[in-house]
């Protein structure tokens, strides 16, 4: 029992730690909902976005949800680790009792908690400024499925952090981070997306991200399709992380 | 712990070869060795960060990873880097909270001399004070072996001198330290034991007086007037003074010595008395003379020339 007290501890470490970094608190919890505002400008909930269903602010406010959860979990964590890599704290935490996968969970972890209110901010100005208004189950429903959704991006931060190092990590990470996002159709409905570009979107992790919380918007399930993909996803990410992980640690 | 035939090549350079040691309960023991000598790698091998390519590593009879996990081992890399952006009391705490056999918090700051500094972030320290946070770490449970890696480097004399005082705080408390060092002196002072390591083999293994003995131990040094030298003999000085006991090492260069023209002799001996005495029975007077023990140093130095000399 002692490794989950350790893990604990370890979280704990890491969350004080960001919640204490005012850029990245900047980016990952004020920005998305700033983001919000000025894509939704003066929209008003009667525009409809393509055949969604959804008003603009009600679609975008699931966008910039689902962004702001991704901006914290991958951008920090990607560049946290090759930093950490870098310095030898790693190998030092190797030295504990610390068990392998510790590290990689408490970051996981760490970043889950900084992401949930990123999301809180953007559903607050949705309701209050942007007038939208949905179930209260709904609200739950929406913030647990970008919440959970996020994982898959946090292992995917841990992967990159994991497999490139020194200078290449920022571009790495935000060429995948700003290409998922717009590609995906977090910024922008991929309807209007050429149909080659969109059959391409339908496959990222970040379009079934954003399609769960838009079919809890519209009140319905979250597509079985979407789920399993980020499913699927995340095993991916987590699998090449815990492996690069091993690689990196254990220099044969 | 110990290793048993344990060898670790990085692509063509055998940076450990064949090293077969054990290690007791207790000891303190310093690993010496020049820079590439393989002492990292094998302080790697002992705490499981690198697999030997052949052999074994055990650690409490286990494998050095599982052992680190019982908290039986607390470590102190020279590569090992510290979390930034926290204090060193929020570092150390975690350190404590991940020991399976912690100590207090307040404890392990004040046996690493680093309570002052307690409340300042990690990334504002300065290298000698970063060293002790880091021996902080390494010592913030009840561990039955520290291991130290080039503990010391970055610290100005007198922090060297605290450190050490500390660390054998530790020794006291009757845990065996292994600690990595190129400062000889240090491996002199501090250790029970000396592992003289060179191209990744145990070149000598002892305490620090039998390695120097083993290197030839004192040194003497004396001036030889012409007008002592005995005239009456065919050989010159150098040729007679190589027939002395116990030599294993001789310099006769000419020099004034003060009292008229004469040679200043050099040499080292395993066993001075004798040496000296033969030098009377050679009907020899020598003067100004001088018996001093050989530093660790000079033995590291004897040692790895020969065996540089034997490989060639």
């Amino acid at each position: 029992m002692t490794t989950h007290k350790g893990m604990g501890a370890l979280v704990r470490l890491e969350v004080r730690r960001a919640l204490r970094n005012k850029k990245f608190l900047f980016f990952s919890v004020i920005y998305p909902g700033l983001l919000f505002l000025i894509v939704a400008g003066g929209a008003d909930t009667t525009t409809e976005v393509g055949d969604s269903g959804l008003g603009l602010p009600a679609f975008m406010m699931v966008s910039m949800a689902s962004f702001g959860a991704l901006t914290a979990v991958l951008v920090g964590n990607s560049e946290r680790i090759a930093k950490e890599r870098e310095s030898g704290w790693v190998r030092q935490l190797r030295l504990t009792s610390l068990p392998g996968r510790g590290y990689v969970l408490a970051k996981t972890a760490s970043a889950a908690v900084v992401s949930l209110p990123s999301i809180v901010v953007v559903f607050v100005t949705g309701a209050v400024v942007k007038d939208v208004r949905l179930d209260a189950w709904q609200w739950l429903a929406l913030m647990a499925a970008i919440w959970a959704g996020s994982l898959c991006f946090a292992a995917l931060g841990v992967a990159i952090g994991y497999c490139v190092t020194g200078d290449a990590v920022r571009p790495v990470t935000m060429i995948v981070y700003f290409g998922l996002s717009l590609l995906g159709g977090l910024w922008m409905p991929t309807t209007t997306f050429p149909s080659w570009l969109r059959s391409l979107a339908d496959w990222l992790p970040t379009h079934a991200y954003a399609a769960l919380g838009r079919a809890i918007e519209l009140g319905d399930a979250p597509h079985v399709r979407d789920i399993v993909l980020l499913v699927a996803y995340f095993l991916l990410f987590a699998g090449g992380a815990a492996w690069l992980y091993r690689k990196d640690t254990l220099k044969t | 712990m110990s290793f048993q035939q344990v060898t670790k090549a990085y692509g063509e350079v055998l940076a450990v070869d064949g090293l077969t040691l054990d290690l007791h309960p207790g000891e303190t023991v310093a690993l010496l060795g020049p820079n590439g000598a393989g002492k990292s790698s094998t302080l790697d091998l002992l705490l499981g960060l690198r697999r030997p390519d052949s052999g074994t590593v055990r650690v409490f009879g286990t494998t050095p990873r599982d052992a680190i996990a019982a908290g039986r081992v607390g470590a102190m890399l020279q590569s090992g880097g510290l979390m930034g952006e926290v204090t060193v009391r929020e570092l150390v705490r975690l350190a404590c909270e991940l020991h399976p056999r912690p100590y207090r918090v307040s404890d392990v700051l004040a046996a690493a001399d680093i309570t002052r500094i307690a409340d300042r972030k990690v990334d504002k320290l300065s290298g000698g004070q970063e060293q002790r946070v880091r021996f902080a770490l390494a010592t913030a449970g009840a561990s039955d072996l520290i291991v130290l890696d080039e503990p010391t480097t970055g610290m100005d004399v007198t922090a060297r001198q605290a450190f050490w005082a500390t660390m054998r705080d530790q020794a006291d408390r009757g845990r065996a330290v292994l600690f990595a060092t190129h400062y000889l002196e240090e491996a002199d002072a501090v250790a029970d034991r000396v592992l003289v390591l060179h191209r990744g083999r145990l070149l000598a293994d002892g305490t620090a007086a039998e390695i120097k003995a083993r290197a030839g131990a004192r040194k003497v040094a004396f001036d030889l007037l012409d007008a002592d030298a005995g005239s009456a003999s065919r050989h010159s000085p150098e040729q007679r003074l190589r027939e002395l006991p116990f030599l294993t090492e001789l310099t006769v260069s000419r020099g004034g010595a003060g009292a008229g023209p004469g040679h200043t002799v050099r040499l080292q001996s395993t066993d001075a008395d004798a040496t000296v005495h033969a030098l009377y029975g050679l009907g020899l007077h020598p003067r100004n003379l001088e018996v001093a023990g050989l530093g660790l140093e000079q033995a590291f130095v004897a040692i790895t020339a020969a065996e540089e000399a034997r490989t060639a």
